[in-house]
């Protein structure tokens, strides 16, 4: 009984290592070595070397390097623009993932700074495209007055007129979103929520690898149940990142 | 002639046995190949294009965590400190980073001097915050420990913003902050840090800035 136990258990284990190894993928050295460092950055020393037409096993990867496996089991960090040059065992080009395209990319998340009616404000956001010029953009934001304190949160489509521009593209959007104010000092305010729409001018670039900067300007129209909707303005910069 | 002929039915005979091992597979989509008129085919394919689904190699580049340490909130005593961050690095030398912490105040001097005197209530002692930062990998390097260990490890600067409630109030804040990255495993990091948060107050009086400087250890998962 309990070899057939062990049995069962090993075949488990075997099972369990055998899936863990179908999911990883094995690259061939085509070049006449690879350098293998001792951590994922460019001033940790190279610790092995696996010579040509030797498999590495490719482990996961952190920003521009990748923990790969030599055959006799030593890990270490290889750099994706030498892992870039090996080849997978069919012989086809290892499909190490290229850069998010800046021009063509889906996902942005991204924080910054602004002022918003002469209030410090905190912003985040993130934005998904529809097409290449044409996005759809979600915005948290936080106004940090010294009467009060406004949460903003804002749904809008913004368009971006050059996309292929990289380092700098204006952009202009239009949107709509709710406030709610949390009163600092008496007495409090007759509406404590509001809607509000909003246009926007703004421009946005690109850094580094997966890397922007972006800056807004915004007019918002708040309405509120008074004679007079309130129109603050606000501007912000922030960075963010793309995938 | 023959032995070729014979050849044909055997690869003809070879593909359909394929097609029989293949048949819990997608059928193969029928291909009108045209044929010369009054020429029967003799082989007609059945072979499925092999789909090679190469698995994705999976990036490690986000980290989450928790810390715990102490808090110097001006003028109220240093105080114990706790919350969560996490972070996710863009290249290696930068990373963006967001925190969330919270602490609670001891009482000020002028309280202690004076103990009917109350400067903040008792809901207000607590102190919460959020910090969104931008940090960047100054000194990254390995920290040996013994003749046969060595870690990898970073010092980094932080520069951010965020809110701090604190006496019932929120108020914007910048922070400033160095710490020490040491990678335990690949996937596991313990962090020592220090940062100040800088807001502006007039709690005690005056309007000023106040510099609440914390100094925190703590343990993050890449994943």
């Amino acid at each position: 009984m309990r070899r057939l136990l062990a049995l069962l258990l090993l075949q488990a284990f075997g099972v369990g290592l055998v899936h863990a190894k179908e999911q990883l993928i094995e690259v061939v050295v085509a070049e006449p070595y690879l350098e293998m460092h001792s951590g994922p950055g460019r001033g940790f020393p190279v610790v092995y070397v696996v010579g040509r037409d030797e498999i590495v096993t490719v482990l996961y990867s952190r920003t521009d390097w990748f923990k790969v496996r030599a055959p006799r089991g030593q890990e270490g960090w290889a750099r994706r623009s030498d892992l870039a040059l090996t080849k997978l065992t069919s012989g086809e080009p290892a499909p190490i993932p290229p850069y998010p395209d800046f021009a063509t990319h889906r996902w942005e998340l991204g924080a910054g700074y602004g002022v918003f009616n002469h209030q410090n404000l905190v912003t985040a956001w993130g934005d998904f495209g529809l097409t290449d010029s044409l996005d759809v953009e979600l915005v948290l934001q936080q106004a940090l007055g010294t009467i009060d304190n406004r949460y903003i949160a804002s749904l809008g489509m913004r368009h971006t007129f050059i996309p292929e521009w990289r380092w700098f593209s204006p952009t202009a959007g239009l949107g709509t979103g709710y406030q709610y104010i949390d009163d600092k000092v008496p007495p409090k305010p007759l509406q404590t929520g509001n809607q509000l729409a909003y246009v926007s001018l703004g421009a946005r670039g690109f850094i580094t690898r997966r890397f922007m900067w972006r800056a807004d300007w915004r007019k918002y129209v708040v309405f509120t149940n008074r004679n007079q909707n309130e129109e603050p303005e606000e501007w912000k910069f922030g960075l963010a990142v793309f995938f | 002639m023959e032995i070729r002929l014979s050849s044909v039915f055997l690869a003809a005979a070879l593909l359909s046995g394929c097609g029989w091992f293949h048949r819990g597979e997608k059928p193969p989509t029928q291909v009108a190949a045209e044929e010369p008129q009054g020429e029967p085919s003799i082989v007609e394919p059945q072979v499925n294009r092999r789909v090679v689904k190469t698995p994705k190699i999976k990036a490690k580049d986000f980290e989450l965590g928790g810390y715990f340490g102490a808090l110097s909130i001006q003028d109220f005593g240093t105080n114990p400190v706790y919350g969560v961050r996490a972070a996710y690095h863009v290249s290696e030398d930068i990373f963006v980073e967001g925190f969330l912490g919270r602490s609670r105040a001891g009482t000020s001097s002028l309280e202690d001097v004076f103990p009917n005197i109350t400067v903040v209530s008792d809901t207000g002692r607590r102190f919460t915050y959020y910090d969104l930062d931008v940090g960047y990998n100054v000194l990254p390097g390995e920290i040996f420990l013994g003749r046969g260990r060595a870690f990898n490890s970073a010092l980094y600067v932080t520069v951010g913003m965020g809110d701090v409630k604190f006496a019932d109030k929120d108020q914007f804040a910048l922070n400033f902050g160095m710490g020490e990255r040491l990678l335990i495993t690949d996937w596991l990091a313990m962090h020592l840090d220090v940062r100040d948060h800088v807001f502006e107050t007039a709690l005690t009086g005056r309007t000023k800035n106040v510099h609440n400087i914390e100094a925190t250890l703590g343990l993050t998962v890449f994943y």
